[in-house]
């Protein structure tokens, strides 16, 4: 069952439209990382999936009904962390506590409650007592995290959970998220900007850019400055007299970004294997890493400045050739280029 | 500098004798006070907290006429007040005039405003993430309401202070719809401007120090409440 469906939805702020998502699901149970740049859109659409506040256009149904802010079907059920978390100036034990004793669940409450705390990789008999303003920007983030995850919430969802706090803390954030979809089989939403550990986790990876989705899984955006060669192709130059040809219309190219899906793109160890159909950029790969979502390897490839997102062939090539410093060849289709 | 002290001795000497007249002024004063808080406040908190929280039509107009009313002088509250429950007026009937129930309604015309505005402000410099985090805990709009205003407590406690020191210290609306009658309607602050009137310095200083007793009074619990 969907736990969200969304259709033709459009959200903005002052008449000035900053989302657009014409058709999006998310199964229940499953893993959903969202990612983009500043200002893509990202929070403004957890703030709609977390009925915090109701799309200007189209329909949110969860769990197949139409549901809308303090509606019975999501109230306690939809669990938040907003980017910027707020306790309550209460105690820690009160902020945690608070969820369950508006919804008069009372009945073990101090259990759940330790319980919460000891998730997020906080001691209940070292933290429970101590006042809000006690608390690092870290252990303030993990409270926050323990209030919600104290509701064994139906969907959970986290903007940016791990910006602005150390790294131990971005890891008890992180495992204590995953722990939650594992025991209560939690639908989770996350935007970050760790897309390694968003790629690893996600079952799927959203992209937004100014406000619209770009699709499912990596991308790379090339911005421009974008120049026509006459022949009804636009091209971007890159450093070492490389140039990047797309095909297309963009309605103002000179500004346009492109975005090339990874797995529209190849990775060559020499020019002489690049597919007749694919123009060829050369760089340097700089990283791989296994997705076991996709159970693929992508690799980040080093073009004249910029880093293409590109997948490994998959299972059957000898893909033990690429090793990060070696010098590689992105292959890519011209005309499989989405403009923005 | 002989009668400060006079004043100060005679006020320990008045309270703690029983002084009848000063007891009924202390009586007239803290009921007065009492009832027009307690409606100013019953009002004034979701006014401000509507008006701090919602966005609506002829909300900035609406917020200047509250501000504006913060400088109200409390004569002419008295004079319109006094206007509306004289005889003549609209309310007449209700025999208010010269009485604690029409020195109330007066003084909660004078606390309305400051607890009003002072409420929102506190409700408009609230954290804009304490609303999204209520909602995602799963509060409905009566928690979210209540939560929120624990939260600024502190702010509405300032807001009830300030109404509090402005209805405790007025002389106008006393004077003017309660009469000044002995036994009846005559509040502290009356019976100083009567006894300053006749020369009686050391009786006016010491009811002065009476006024502010009652004020300690009140303003101790709310400290406390502050350090919580």
């Amino acid at each position: 069952m969907n736990a969200y469906e969304l259709e033709d939805i459009a959200h903005g702020y002052d008449g000035q439209t900053v989302l657009t998502i014409e058709d999006w699901t998310a199964e229940e149970g499953t893993v959903s990382g969202v990612v983009g740049p500043n200002g893509s859109g990202k929070s403004t659409l957890l703030s709609l999936l977390g009925f915090v506040t109701s799309p200007t256009q189209g329909k949110i149904r969860f769990k197949g009904r139409p549901a809308e802010p303090f509606s019975d079907i999501v109230r306690g059920k939809v669990a938040m962390l907003p980017q910027d978390a707020f306790l309550l100036k209460r105690s820690v034990y009160s902020n945690v506590a608070y969820g369950l004793k508006i919804k008069k669940q009372n009945s073990g409450i101090k259990t759940r409650v330790h319980e919460a705390l000891d998730m997020v990789g906080l001691d209940p008999g070292t933290f429970a007592r101590r006042p809000w303003f006690a608390l690092s920007g870290g252990e303030s983030r993990r409270v926050a995290l323990a209030a919600r995850l104290a509701l064994q919430p139906e969907v959970l969802l986290l903007d940016e959970p791990t910006a602005s706090v150390d790294a131990a803390s971005a890891q008890m954030i992180k495992a204590a998220a995953l722990h939650a979809r594992q025991q209560w089989g939690t639908t989770l939403i996350v935007t970050s900007h760790d897309t390694e550990w968003l790629a690893d986790i996600s079952d799927n990876l959203l992209h937004l850019f100014r406000g619209c989705m770009l699709g499912n899984g990596r991308q790379t955006l090339i911005f421009g400055p974008w120049t026509g060669n006459g022949s009804g192709m636009l091209c971007r130059a890159f450093p070492q007299g490389q140039v990047l040809e797309a095909s297309g219309h963009p309605p103002d190219p000179q500004n346009a970004v492109a975005a090339i899906e990874a797995r529209q793109m190849r990775l060559y160890l020499t020019a002489d294997e690049v597919a007749p159909y694919h123009r060829r950029l050369k760089g340097i790969l700089l990283r791989l890493s296994y997705e076991q979502s996709t159970r693929l390897t992508s690799a980040a490839v080093l073009v004249g400045g910029m880093i293409f997102n590109v997948y490994l062939p998959e299972a059957g090539t000898d893909n033990r050739r690429f090793h990060p410093g070696t010098e590689v060849w992105v292959g890519y289709d011209p005309h499989s280029v989405a403009w923005f | 500098m002989e009668y400060l002290y006079q004043g100060l001795i005679q006020a320990f000497r008045l309270l703690f004798t029983g002084d009848p007249e000063t007891y009924s002024a202390v009586a007239a004063t803290v009921k007065a006070a009492s009832f027009s808080m307690a409606a100013s406040l019953t009002l004034g908190i979701p006014a401000g907290f509507a008006l701090g929280h919602f966005q609506f039509p002829g909300r900035r107009q609406v917020r200047l006429v509250v501000d504006t009313c913060l400088a109200l002088p409390t004569v002419f509250v008295g004079l319109v007040v006094y206007a509306m429950i004289s005889r003549q007026g609209p309310m007449g009937d209700m025999g208010l005039l010269f009485s604690i129930p029409g020195i109330a309604m007066g003084q909660t015309l004078l606390a309305l405003p400051v607890v009003t505005a002072l409420s929102a402000t506190a409700i408009e410099s609230m954290d804009a993430n304490l609303r999204v985090s209520l909602i995602t805990l799963g509060a409905n709009r009566r928690q979210l309401l209540l939560t929120s205003l624990w939260e600024v407590r502190h702010g509405i406690l300032a807001a009830g202070l300030t109404a509090y020191g402005r209805v405790l210290t007025e002389v106008g609306i006393s004077m003017m719809v309660g009469g000044n009658i002995k036994w009846h309607s005559r509040t502290i602050t009356t019976a100083i401007a009567l006894e300053t009137g006749k020369g009686m310095f050391a009786t006016g200083i010491a009811l002065g120090l009476v006024l502010l007793l009652i004020a300690f009074s009140v303003t101790l619990p709310a400290s406390l409440l502050r350090k919580k």
